[in-house]
């Protein structure tokens, strides 16, 4: 064309709204012509009529002219393309079936696809609510010869690192316990984050009301301080804002309110670590940390390196603390201290993380299913319009022009299924919240934010593009080449369309398979069995601290005095009582053990986890006594030391021999200290999945509370119920609080629920990850099944005339059934063959989030397979059998 | 198609020209400008509705040229365009360019 300069913009506005008026102009101007045209030749000889005849000939089609200067004026783009979606918006209300299936398509594929990124955008993209986020770190402690990796810190390792490191600004440790917040009102347990005075202030949060806590506030010369969260302030103080300056009275003691937390304020850290989201109470430490004793390890870590500090440049400097301190103290060296640092972004996420981007990856396929259905379908719809197409090009329209308007179509279509889309996302949003996953911190801020809707356009956008390309470039090839062909050769856009196919069957197979681990996962691990029978029990803590009870004796004398109440209670079978509560998040307590008398190379290798039990633990929980006895009432602070170890430990040290009567060397607790205690043992238990459902862990060793006492105990009732059924433990609730308070009406009675409900909260995220996983991969075979159905049925149609003839000549319906369907069969099958190979190459990625399965496990493979040849078979029979129906006279009549 | 799209790309170039220079001498309406390019170029371009309508239209939004309706001899309404001052700049500059390229092809196609 022309060359010409780039339109000014008030030409081209002149030229977009003045358009009429220039129409007008024009056509009067051709006129004119025309007229003067008609003239010359009347001069010439010829009549009027002729003459004007011969005028409008030469002039030609004066549309045709009028296309001419109309492209050359400016604003021609912008009229272009409001035509190009006027008409495509014509068409598609002309063919509600098809708008209405490929907007449907689009809406799901799209929608699903900005839920799960509006997740992963809550959870893993956005920035830490704290102040200069990029600069939190999680700083770890690792046992190299135990082979322990994330293992909390002594106060002492916090204190060397503050001092020594370079790279980071301040360092700062939180231990989460319970405590019990007596005065107005009930007496209520909440969870208490002990913290160093400046954890707060390290972590970059400020007060809504008041102040945190300031440098030097902890210790035991620091007044009692408490700072408080949103949730207790509302609930408890009903939002006061005179609270601060006034007293709580907290294990008995009064603590000065200082300031409130912020709103949805949460404490997001590392899942395993026991540091939940949601923390009523902060506490300084009462004491200096840094001079308890080195081997006993608490604080959870966080640190905020320098400006200017990388994390690389940290990491190789706690290496060499880490080293100077193995060297300088032997708590240290012995079990081959190391520290390890992470951006707290990442380490908060490192569970959470792995399952959103498998879900993710999920979700694309699903888009791309849904891309290749709503190409499909354009591919369809162009095939019908051949002859359009070609006589438009035939008309002057230009390849462009043709490729923009059907690409107008498909984004316009794209769009409108983008906007349907928000309406899915936001739906499917709140049934994925709706699953509550746990352990998903800032999961509940989820929802359809800018970043989302941004991602959401440019989905939409890709998927227009992409699915546009296909009938573009088929129709473009077929109506240039062969013009007026009373049926398009088809050979491109089928080609196109079994591409298609063969991808929606992989993609499909991929995810059937993925869902099909994923939920045998999660049934595997309603089978577990975690070591204990928690139908039919209920448990409920309480916490003793504070001037009423100051010693062992008296904490001793109260649960003694709790267990006889609670075991008294009518319709209660047996009672026990444990300080860790399996599958509960309180921090675990573990330490090493070895045999008595084992020589040093032994010492400090093994680690078991510890528990504190009361008699009549074992038969409550539903743990079977494999050999000896359980601790009793006798065992108490007079008599020698006993515990009762579990299978594992007792096979692990005495392999082979009965471990009872053996001696171990293990730790008991004493008015607080930790002492290396040497006892005999009583009795060997059935082994308890106590961390994860998933796993065996540690060993366990169990220490009689009267002889190890400490501040809190876990209380186990199992209701006494007719045989083969677990009797309903919840009505117990109400004489269990009234047994404890009667014993003291300032007790709280914390967490009173059922045994069942700590089992199912920990298949809480496999139950989420097997649900989303399980709907993406039915919305896949809904979405490959209507494409295979749309695919074939089109074909049918294309070739109703030939089978028309074939049965006309007597065909045997089988052998036209195999005409039809064959192809489609074949490409199945190829499908399943590139599914099953992608398969094999990817499900390795999901390895790490199966239980009791291989990713390549044949028998979810086959059935997966199975699934989807029988979609796709389906899918081909039910449009072919409609043909085989058809009269052949009316086929033939039948212009396709 | 081939051939007519060539041809027009030889003519879009010069036609511009030749519009510009029919009408140095006065206004003409559409009909009288390819009427006056046929007569100069003694028959040789013939320039249809098709091509001329397109041309004129731009030369007028490059500014080169004005319009405005009057009437024909023969008392005929039609649309008059006129050269502006900046459109006989551009005629001179173009007039010059065109003549340094011709000199040089002819040059070339003499060459053995």
């Amino acid at each position: 064309m022309m060359p010409r300069r780039p339109p000014t913009l008030s030409s081209v506005w002149r030229h977009f709204f003045r358009r009429e008026a220039e129409e007008r102009d024009f056509a009067e101007e051709i006129e004119a012509h025309v007229e003067l045209l008609a003239e010359e030749r009347v001069a010439a000889g010829m009549s009027e009529a002729e003459a004007r005849r011969a005028a409008r000939i030469e002039v030609g089609g004066a549309e045709q002219v009028r296309e001419a200067v109309r492209d050359v004026r400016p604003g021609r783009r912008l009229e272009q393309l409001v035509q190009d979606l006027r008409y495509a918006a014509r068409g598609l209300r002309r063919s509600p079936t098809f708008t209405a299936a490929a907007i449907l398509t689009l809406a799901l594929g799209i929608g699903a696809n900005g839920a799960i990124f509006s997740v992963l955008d809550a959870v893993l993209l956005r920035p830490l609510p704290y102040d200069d986020p990029s600069r939190l770190v999680a700083v770890w402690t690792e046992f190299r010869s135990s082979g322990q990796p994330r293992v909390p810190a002594s106060g002492h390792e916090m204190a060397e690192i503050g001092r020594r490191s370079r790279s980071l600004a301040a360092v700062a440790g939180i231990w989460v316990g319970g405590g019990a917040v007596t005065g107005a009102g009930e007496p209520e347990q909440v969870r208490v984050g002990n913290v160093t005075a400046n954890f707060l202030s390290v972590l970059g949060t400020h007060a809504q009301e008041g102040r945190i806590f300031r440098a030097g506030e902890e210790g035991a010369s620091a007044p009692a301080l408490v700072v408080i969260s949103d949730g207790l302030w509302r609930r408890r103080f009903g939002a006061d804002p005179a609270l601060v300056g006034r007293s709580l009275r907290l294990d008995g003691r009064l603590h000065t309110v200082v300031g409130v937390l912020p709103r949805g304020f949460e404490m997001i850290y590392a899942r395993d670590a026991s540091v939940p989201a949601e923390i009523d109470v902060w506490r300084p430490f009462r004491d200096d940390v840094a001079r308890r004793p080195r081997d006993l390890g608490f604080l959870r870590m966080i640190g905020r390196l320098r400006p200017g500090a990388s994390v690389a440049a940290a990491s190789s400097e706690l290496d060499a603390i880490a080293a100077s301190l193995r060297r300088e103290f032997r708590e240290y060296a012995t079990p081959g201290l190391a520290l390890s640092i992470e951006p707290l972004r990442r380490d908060a996420v490192r569970e959470a993380r792995p399952i959103l981007l498998a879900l993710f990856g999920a979700v694309g396929m699903v888009t791309l299913i849904a891309c290749a259905n709503v190409a499909n379908l354009l591919l369809a719809r162009a095939t019908r319009r051949e002859r359009e197409i070609a006589l438009r090009a035939a008309l002057g329209a230009t390849r462009g022009r043709i490729a923009r308007q059907l690409l107008t179509e498909s984004l316009l279509l794209a769009l409108l299924g983008g906007a349907a889309s928000l309406a899915v996302a936001a739906g499917a949003l709140r049934a994925l919240l709706a699953l509550r996953p746990a352990g998903l911190a800032r999961i509940q801020s989820a929802g359809l934010s800018f970043p989302v809707i941004a991602f959401t356009f440019a989905v939409t956008a890709a998927v227009g593009l992409l699915s546009g390309l296909a009938p573009v470039s088929a129709a473009l090839g077929r109506a240039l080449a062969s013009r007026f062909q009373a049926r398009g050769s088809a050979a491109a856009s089928s080609r196109a369309q079994r591409t298609l196919v063969l991808a929606e069957v992989a993609l499909g197979f991929l995810l059937v398979t993925g869902a099909g681990l994923l939920v045998r996962t999660f049934v595997g691990l309603l089978h577990a069995d975690p070591g204990f029978r928690s139908a039919g029990v209920l448990t409920f803590q309480v916490g003793l601290s504070g001037s009423a009870y100051p010693d062992d004796a008296s904490t001793k004398r109260l649960f003694r005095r709790l267990l006889e109440r609670v075991e008294a209670i009518p319709g209660v079978d047996s009672a026990g009582a444990v300080s860790h509560l399996p599958l509960d998040d309180y921090p675990n307590w573990y330490d090493y053990y070895w045999r008595e008398g084992a020589p040093e190379s032994e010492r400090n290798a093994q680690m078991a986890d510890h528990r504190a039990i009361l008699p009549g633990y074992f038969r409550s929980a539903g743990i079977a006594l494999l050999a000896g006895r359980d601790v009793s009432l006798n065992d108490d602070s007079d008599r020698p030391n006993v515990i009762v170890v579990d299978e594992s430990l007792a096979r692990r040290t005495w392999p082979g021999r009965s471990a009872l009567g053996k001696r171990l060397e293990v730790v008991f607790i004493h008015e607080g200290s930790f002492d290396p205690t040497v006892a005999e043992v009583v009795g060997v238990v059935r082994h308890v999945r106590d961390r994860s459902l998933a796993e065996d862990g540690r060993g366990q060793v169990y220490v009689p509370y009267l002889q190890s006492a400490r501040e809190k105990l876990a209380f186990t009732v199992r209701t006494s119920a007719p045989k083969g059924e677990g009797g309903n433990p919840e009505a117990l609730a109400r004489p269990v609080r009234e047994a404890v308070a009667s014993l003291d009406r300032d007790l709280a009675v914390a967490k009173l629920r059922t045994l069942d409900s700590y089992v199912a909260a920990a298949r809480q995220s496999t139950r989420f990850t097997a649900a989303v996983a399980a709907a993406l991969a039915g919305v896949a075979l809904l979405l490959a099944f209507v494409g295979i159905y749309g695919v074939v049925a089109c074909s049918v149609a294309a070739r109703t005339g030939e089978i028309g003839v074939r049965m006309a000549l007597g065909g045997s319906p089988a052998r036209i059934l195999w005409l039809v369907v064959g192809q489609t069969l074949k490409t199945t099958a190829a499908g399943l063959a590139a599914g099953l190979a992608a398969a094999l190459a990817l499900t390795g990625l999901i390895a790490r989030m199966l239980y009791g399965i291989g990713p390549r496990d044949p028998a979810t493979l086959a059935v997966s397979a199975a699934v989807l040849a029988a979609a796709g078979l389906l899918a081909s029979l039910l449009p072919a059998r409609r043909a085989m129906r058809v009269y052949p006279t009316d086929a033939l009549r039948h212009d396709a | 198609m081939a051939d007519a799209e060539s041809r027009s790309d030889l003519l879009a170039g010069t036609l511009d020209l030749l519009i510009l220079k029919a009408l140095a001498a006065e206004p003409l309406h559409g009909l009288g400008v390819s009427r006056r390019i046929a007569q100069v170029t003694r028959g040789e371009f013939d320039v249809k509705a098709g091509s001329l309508f397109p041309a004129l239209q731009k030369l007028e939004q490059e500014g080169w040229l004005s319009s405005e309706w009057g009437r024909s001899e023969t008392n005929r309404r039609a649309k008059y365009y006129s050269l502006t001052k900046a459109g006989r700049r551009h005629l001179a500059g173009k007039t010059r360019r065109w003549n340094r390229i011709a000199a040089a092809i002819r040059l070339a196609l003499q060459a053995t």
